[in-house]
């Protein structure tokens, strides 16, 4: 038999089914009314009497009406399909309620997978399980010597690449820009997994010294400056003055290790005559029988012959080559933030669960004569379970569905404004997220709305005059109600602990003394191309002739020049250095701090005082190098004795002159708000950096003088390409930019658990006053003061604010642990940031309680009992 | 009048099989169909021929369609299927089969 054509029948019949009714209906009039004819033909008899014996003779229209449906046998879908209907009606008729709960479910089940659907996108991408960057001494910072070494002898990667970054002066027919470039192996796309769209990728032909200059371009870059992938292909571009041909064009991905990359070209490895110099990363793809574990081990064995070998140039000969997974080693903050992210949106939700919970429980009670009625004309206990758990989980349901296109538009927005991770940009709504949001709400749906009906059940009776009190006062009722209260309380505590500990955190960070005055100070990065600036002659040309043009602009009072920007620049310079009184034993590391190079002007612009010895003179041009050192740094090498004088020897260089200290500086921060102040200073003449910052002390708002700064410059040589350019505050409020995101995303959702928390009790209360009306009545008539009630009320509803806050703080207390690296200057368990979280709980829960409590003091007593 | 007979349960499936054979019918002409060829002792309840006929449209033994009768009037028509015809076939022979045992049961006595 053709099942499926009845199933679709009973679909339809299902769906259609006034449509059939109707059919039917005149299809059997018109029966009688052709039956009415032939009798009133053959008989002779009036059309009224016939009509009446057709209808005689045909036995009953509704009757055959009715059992036509049943023989349609929609008899259960039909009767679901009218308890839905039945329970739009009744949401319907609430619908403050109806639109709350769905809103609350909504927010919290389209944050939780929003959040949940970036965690996959960012921490699960299956590309990264077997792949592994290496370490040597806790940094992915590698030399040639490493690299070739590791090629060579290991045994654990499928593949190994190098990539070393950098920045360069790009132009391809406009103006002039600086882009971030990597010089990578052959190995390297290989092991990360990339293909091109357009084009090839580097190829060992290109990696010989000598060989012809090509470039990989970004997907964007390739459209900026190409007018797209296709075209691109065979295009020649330059790069810091060197014309590169394009041989491809990667897809727009946001890959770990490239995604800040926009040029690619090919790492062309001289052989090593030193150990250094470091900085490159090294990758590589796990073959499928290895671990990261068994890779550290064949790693350790060549790092010991490596270290052997080439001590004599420098490094620690006990330190070790190790395979990080890329995860861990790329993704640690942007995991650890996603976490704490992802337990909030989860508290969130399960707050919103548990306020819509409490809100239908005070419903279904306020439904209880409803109840009571249904239950006297005869609907079975079954149907009266069904009816509560039809409604709620419609309601739930279209919380999930709602709820689904809030994430939709969350993670949208996450990846549009959120902070920056890699592989975010490419995230969808993950379906698991989805089903498990929404499973969460609908399961907690019925179970609640199941709970009333269930206790009317277990009553075994239920009757019209006690209606009101059979659900409503039941002592189960009454715990699982209060449950819920102090449960938001409890949840919403930790929330408002971790925002307010980050705001905390953030607040400290902003108020860090960077070591000068950012006020009224402007920076612009100018970076001279290596095709017309090859040496350190023409290098100070420029500079000789480009400080006195910005000079001249009006508004400017000094001018600086320096490599390396505060707050945390410090990547950009650091080095290592032997002090020549105190040399580091041979086989172990070097000291090694930030190294910055500037000019007199720096310190005068920035106004970093001299503390001691002499300033950068015009005498010092590197024949005889010297350095300025900072406070910090004297205080950690010479702390009992002066740092003037003595000297060292820089970077593991053998035949170097050595440098000396000829002057010590205050601080200024390089290495983060946290980090060490130590550093060292060398004039810009020395090494002659190519690209450098110029500090400008202005005597208006910074940004007013950006434009004469850049056309000033310009006028130099327009082909050098300036960026950055930004008045100090601007790049300092930058720096902060994630933890104030941060901060400020958590604060929204402590702030969303805060209100339902203050409306879960405002709810609770403002139902046990309408139900306690009477006896409020009765305890007024015999005196009680409305202070007296006022105070009831608010008790009764702040036991539960402060059992929920306890339970809170004590959660809070260990789960805030979690935030210990991201704080700065804030212990996770801060007793002032815990109590005012509670405090501040406290205060929303008094004034949620104390609206309601005023309400029952305003009860007039004569009109509440004669109300029963 | 001869004595109506009650309607075995499940005839009335077969009787509709049967009227239709010779031709597409709307309701009343089925019931029409139905009288005359029992020579009115079978009385069909005129208006359970609609869930039945549902049934069996149901069961594809036949088609049901909005036409026009041979009246000239708007009347949904029902058609019998192969389907139907087998069904027809079926259920004769198990009639048959059925009435003869009757018979000899009521032979034996």
């Amino acid at each position: 038999m053709n099942w499926t054509r009845r199933v679709g029948r009973r679909m339809d019949a299902l769906l259609r089914g006034d449509q059939i009714d109707r059919d039917l209906e005149e299809e059997m009039r018109i029966h009688v009314e052709l039956e009415a004819e032939e009798i009133a033909r053959v008989e002779g008899v009036a059309p009224d009497e016939a009509r009446r014996r057709a209808l005689v003779a045909f036995g009953g229209l509704t009757r055959y009406q009715e059992e036509h449906r049943g023989v349609r046998g929609v008899g259960a879908l039909e009767q679901s399909w009218r308890e839905v209907r039945q329970a739009v009606r009744g949401l319907m008729r609430s619908p403050g309620f109806t639109l709350a709960a769905v809103g609350v479910l909504a927010l919290g089940i389209g944050s939780t997978t929003a959040v949940f659907s970036a965690v996959n996108a960012v921490l699960r991408n299956p590309n990264h399980d077997d792949l592994a960057i290496v370490f040597y001494r806790g940094f992915p910072s590698l030399s040639t010597v490493d690299y070739r070494a590791i090629e060579e002898q290991q045994r654990s990667f499928s593949v190994v690449g190098a990539m070393r970054r950098g920045e360069a002066a790009f132009r391809a027919g406009g103006e002039p820009e600086r882009l971030q470039v990597a010089r990578v192996t052959t190995g390297f796309f290989r092991a990360v997994g990339l293909r091109p769209v357009a084009g090839r990728l580097i190829e060992s032909r290109d990696e010989p010294v000598g060989a012809e200059r090509v470039a990989v371009l970004s997907h964007a870059v390739a459209e900026r400056a190409l007018g797209g992938a296709a075209g691109a292909v065979g295009q020649r571009v330059t790069l810091d003055g060197f014309a590169h041909t394009v041989i491809g064009v990667l897809p727009p991905s946001r890959e770990l290790l490239i995604a800040q990359v926009d040029i690619f070209t090919a790492l062309q490895l001289a052989a090593p005559t030193r150990r250094g110099p470091f900085g490159m990363a090294v990758v590589g793809r796990l073959t499928p029988g290895s671990s990261f574990e068994s890779a550290t081990r064949d790693l350790t064995a060549i790092s010991t012959r490596v270290f052997d070998l080439w001590s004599p140039t420098g490094g620690d000969r006990t330190a070790r080559y190790e395979a990080i997974p890329i995860r861990s080693a790329a993704l640690a903050t942007p995991s650890r933030m996603l976490g704490i992210f992802g337990v909030a949106v989860g508290l969130v939700l399960l707050i919103g669960v548990a306020n819509v919970a409490s809100l239908m429980l005070v419903r279904a009670i306020g439904r209880s004569r409803e109840v009571s009625l249904r239950a006297v004309l005869g609907a079975s206990p079954l149907q009266l379970v069904r009816m509560f758990v039809t409604e709620s989980a419609l309601l739930c349901g279209a919380g999930a569905l709602v709820g689904i296109a809030v994430g939709y538009l969350a993670l949208r927005a996450l990846v549009a404004i959120g902070p920056a991770m890699p592989g975010l940009s490419t995230s969808s709504l993950d379906s698991r997220a989805v089903l498990f949001a929404a499973g969460v709400a609908v399961l907690a749906g019925i179970v609640v709305g199941s709970y009333p009906a269930v206790m009317l059940l277990r009553k075994g009776h239920v009757g019209l005059s006690s209606g009101d009190r059979t659900i409503g006062g039941g002592r189960g009722t009454r715990m699982l109600r209060s449950g819920f209260v102090v449960a938001q309380f409890a949840l919403a505590l930790p929330l408002l602990a971790v925002s307010g500990l980050l705001v905390l955190s953030f607040v400290r960070l902003q108020q860090v003394d960077p070591g000068f005055d950012p006020a009224n100070l402007l920076t612009v990065r100018v970076s001279l191309p290596t095709g017309q600036y090859g040496d350190s002659t023409a290098i100070a040309a420029y500079w000789a002739r480009a400080l006195p043009r910005v000079r001249e602009v009006a508004g400017v009072r000094s001018v600086g020049l320096g490599s390396s920007t505060p707050p945390d620049d410090f990547g950009n310079s650091n080095d290592n250095f032997n002090l020549m009184d105190r040399p580091a034993p041979p086989g172990t590391a070097e000291p090694n701090g930030p190294w910055p190079s500037a000019d007199a002007g720096y310190f005068e612009a920035l106004g970093v005082r001299l503390l001691e010895g002499r300033m950068f003179a015009p005498s010092d041009t590197g024949v005889a190098p010297v350095a300025l050192a900072s406070r910090s740094w004297v205080r950690k090498y010479y702390p009992r004795e002066s740092a003037l004088g003595k000297t060292m020897v820089r970077g593991g260089c053998t035949e170097c002159p050595p440098t000396t200290i000829v002057g010590v500086v205050d601080d200024v921060r390089y290495s983060g708000p946290a980090g060490p102040l130590d550093a060292l200073y060398s004039p810009v003449v020395e090494n002659a950096p190519r690209t450098l910052f110029v500090y400008i002390r202005t005597a208006t708002a910074p940004d007013e003088l950006i434009r004469p700064v850049r056309e000033a410059l310009r006028s130099v040589d327009p082909s050098v390409p300036l960026d950055d350019a930004m008045s100090m505050n601007g790049r300092l409020y930058a720096y902060v930019a994630q933890p104030r995101q941060w901060a400020t995303l958590l604060g929204a959702f402590a702030a969303a658990a805060l209100a339902l928390a203050a409306i879960g009790v405002f709810g609770m209360l403002l139902y046990m006053v309408s139900t306690r009306r009477r006896e409020i009545g009765v305890r007024m008539a015999i005196g009680a003061q409305p202070r007296k009630i006022v105070q009831m009320v608010v008790r009764s509803g702040l036991i539960h604010a402060v059992i929920g806050s306890v339970l809170g703080l004590a959660a809070a207390l260990i789960g805030t642990r979690a935030l210990t690296s991201v704080l700065y200057e804030v212990s996770p368990g801060d007793p002032a940031t815990l109590g005012l979280a509670t405090l501040a709980l406290l205060a929303v829960a008094l004034v949620a309680c104390w609206l309601p409590a005023r309400r029952a003091a305003a009860i007039d007593p004569l009109e509440a009992i004669r109300h029963e | 009048m001869p004595s109506r007979a009650d309607l075995l349960q499940g005839t009335l499936d077969l009787l509709i099989l049967k009227a239709l054979v010779l031709g597409p019918l709307h309701g009343w002409g089925i019931s029409k169909r139905l009288r005359q060829i029992s020579g009115e002792v079978l009385e069909v309840g005129q208006g359970s021929l609609y869930p039945a006929l549902y049934r069996l449209e149901d069961r594809g033994w036949v088609t049901a369609e909005w036409g026009t009768s041979d009246e000239g009037r708007r009347a949904k028509v029902y058609t019998l299927t192969a389907d139907g015809r087998r069904q027809l076939a079926l259920e004769r022979s198990y009639w048959r089969r059925f009435s003869a045992a009757v018979d000899e049961v009521l032979a034996a006595t």
